[in-house]
């Protein structure tokens, strides 16, 4: 490891103050277990460590009218104990508690998970389904970002040397919604996702698919939108019907995405029995629910 | 840098340098060796110590942000010269061979007990599934905690 300096930060202006002062070579530490990782094989090479873990600020989950905002150094564990996780957004939940295993849930974090921008972080497909958005802050100001545009190929969007991401926030799903999510794996823990989905579902009175998000991750480099399968469910009876019509939708997403990788015919049939998974827990919620 | 953090109940006031990891602190600079590094990576769980009430991979902590917090090892476990049940009750479920993974698997199990008195084999399975064993396997470790549940509760009836 090359560290000089390490700061235990108090408070976010003074981590902001770091950041500012020591931009390139500084690296934020949360949770610690990407980024130690990465200290301890030279893939990174900071000259300075500020550990956020201990701000509480940043270690909250709020809800603020219709809203829930996540503090970025908010641990798995923090989230899987949380009942505001546990009807509708019950596929955020069961994302989280896929992660890793006890000790990492304990100190691995939400922001963790998107700031080291993991192709198979598994906390990143249901957030994105949900609508998410980041608050980044800086000496320079405050920005505001759509998780989903977080990650894409120019990495423009990309935190900056002397921006911390703050929190996480979308909108809690209406009753008339649910999240799910699939994970396939190698094992049960510490299993690093091969391929997981999420869809956010709205229904109105008819049963018809009145608003739709679908997400993947694993499948690319970064956890993306699947657009092709919301388009072809949009306005579509929500019954088994429509398992037919995602899985041909995914599947030409793969076929236009993965052609030529060593994956490719592998993912091509996951991903459609992960969507039938997450079929299978919206419809149990919509099920119990009384709309 | 110094830093100050109590570890089995005894306070610490040391001199670290800051490229140390939790686990580099307890075992070589505080002797407390019956903290195992396995991969050094977060994923094996030897290294797990009690940190403010919940369980982590000791080689997945810096030295530097365990300041101010309270730490258990497996050195910390026995009381009076008398071993934990979870100890006692691995002993008794012969659920030891090589022993590497052991402080950890019993750290994690204490953790799981802490918070979860009751917990099923279903629970105890997910409460230990931070930690791989290569010898002995996972129905022994489980055996052991369920056994360890049972000395707890013997333990509280006698107290009350």
């Amino acid at each position: 490891m090359t560290l000089d300096q390490v700061f235990k930060g108090n408070s976010i202006s003074e981590v902001l103050e770091l950041l500012n002062q020591y931009k390139e070579d500084a690296k934020i530490i949360a949770g610690g277990t990407d980024i130690i990782i990465g200290l301890r094989n030279g893939k990174i090479t900071p000259k300075v460590l500020i550990d956020i873990s201990k701000i509480d600020e940043l270690r909250q989950i709020q809800v603020e009218e219709n809203k829930i905002i996540i503090g970025s150094a908010t641990t798995y564990t923090q989230i899987v104990e949380n009942e505001l996780f546990d009807t509708n957004l019950y596929g955020f939940k069961k994302a989280c508690r896929l992660v890793g295993s006890p000790q990492i849930r304990n100190k691995g974090t939400i922001g963790g998970n998107i700031a080291n921008a993991s192709p198979a972080a598994d906390s990143i497909p249901p957030l994105i389904a949900l609508g998410a958005e980041l608050n980044i802050s800086s000496l320079r100001g405050n920005r505001k970002l759509l998780l989903e545009d977080y990650f894409n190929e120019k990495e423009d969007n990309r935190l900056r040397a002397d921006e911390l991401l703050m929190s996480i926030e979308f909108e809690i799903p209406k009753k008339n919604q649910v999240l799910g999510f699939s994970k396939l794996g190698l094992r049960k823990a510490l299993a690093i996702s091969r391929v997981t989905l999420s869809s956010l579902i709205g229904i109105d009175d008819d049963v018809n698919i009145e608003n739709i998000r679908v997400a993947s991750g694993s499948i690319g480099k970064y956890p993306m939108r699947e657009r092709e399968v919301e388009e072809a469910l949009i306005g579509k009876r929500f019954n088994s019907e429509i398992l037919k019509i995602a899985a041909s939708s995914l599947q030409s997403s793969m076929d236009k995405r993965l052609v030529g990788r060593s994956t490719y015919p592998y993912k091509r049939r996951a991903v459609v029995t992960l969507f039938e998974e997450v079929y299978k827990d919206n419809l149990s919620y919509f099920n119990e629910v009384t709309l | 840098m110094f830093i100050q953090l109590v570890i089995n109940g005894i306070n610490y006031k040391v001199d670290i340098d800051p490229n140390m990891r939790l686990i580099d602190l307890l075992r070589d600079k505080l002797g407390l060796v019956g903290t195992k590094e396995g991969c050094g990576e977060g994923e094996c769980g030897a290294c797990t110590v009690i940190m403010d009430g919940e369980s982590v991979n000791s080689c997945m902590v810096m030295a530097f942000q365990a300041d101010g917090s309270n730490i258990t090892t497996i050195e910390g476990l026995e009381e009076n010269g008398e071993l934990h049940p979870i100890q006692k009750a691995y002993m008794e479920e012969g659920s030891v061979q090589c022993g590497f993974c052991i402080p950890g698997m019993i750290m994690s199990t204490k953790a799981l007990l802490d918070k979860h008195p009751n917990p099923n084999r279903e629970e105890i399975r997910e409460g230990i599934s931070g930690n791989l064993c290569r010898c002995t396997g996972y129905n022994k470790a489980i055996n052991a905690a369920e056994r360890a549940i049972e000395i707890l509760k013997e333990g509280a009836k006698n107290e009350a």
